[in-house]
């Protein structure tokens, strides 16, 4: 629940999900749920003339389950926030 | 389990709901590119989808093959994207071929890229000793 809580304060922010099949795609995280299956808009390849087929592509779905990296902007993170509700999950856990 | 609408999903809550009836981009696993309009989907991403064609493009060739009413299971989806209908959806520069030209295209390429891991393999060897 913590990183589906905190990608929900990201919402808004630009970032670059890269996946698994090592496709990179920047974007405006629009949403997120507990699967942590993502939504961007504005979507952009990042080395998009290897990838012709996301063209024409401005927003898409990305299923959780096939994210490695979400790079995300070096202001977009409290850590000292991020620490507490660590600490707090791993107590509760 | 009730059918939860779209009023249910609170604001950042991840639906496919406002792509229905969409023309869509489906990456799946394999690598391949299905386009189709989605009719259907679930909380595991199985999506249905309409008129679906499967889209191989080798450099600036590219073959439409046409699949019919197909439903994707959701642990083969990589991706689910929104095409916009009003750009253009390959470079203007790309060539349409047929079934068996791409497959010769995607033969080449595939021979071309083991050559390439053949010569990493060559050159570990060497630096190792």
């Amino acid at each position: 629940m913590l990183f589906f809580s905190y990608f929900k304060e990201l919402v808004g922010k630009e970032v670059i999900v890269e996946l698994k099949n090592d496709l990179a795609i920047k974007g405006i995280l629009h949403s997120v749920d507990q699967y942590l299956n993502i939504k961007l808009e504005n979507t952009q390849v990042v080395d998009d003339t290897k990838y012709p087929h996301m063209l024409s592509v401005k927003n898409c779905f990305i299923r959780g389950s096939v994210v490695r990296y979400v790079q995300l902007p070096p202001d977009g993170v409290d850590v000292d926030i991020l620490h507490d509700a660590t600490r707090r999950e791993a107590r509760g856990g | 389990m009730s059918w939860a609408g779209p009023d249910n999903f609170p604001a950042t809550s991840t639906s496919l709901a406002d792509n229905l009836d969409k023309k869509l981009l489906v990456i799946l696993r394999d690598g391949r590119r299905i386009i189709g309009i989605l009719r259907s989907f679930d909380q595991f991403a199985n999506v249905v989808l309409e008129g679906a064609v499967e889209r191989s493009i080798v450099e600036e060739l590219y073959c439409d093959l046409p699949l019919g009413l197909y439903i994707i299971r959701g642990e083969n989806v990589v991706l689910i994207g929104e095409l916009d209908l009003e750009k253009e959806e390959l470079p203007a520069f790309m060539v349409a071929v047929t079934h068996a030209e791409i497959k010769q295209a995607q033969k080449v390429e595939k021979d071309g890229e083991e050559h390439n891991k053949v010569d990493h393999k060559v050159q570990n060897v060497t630096t190792n000793k």
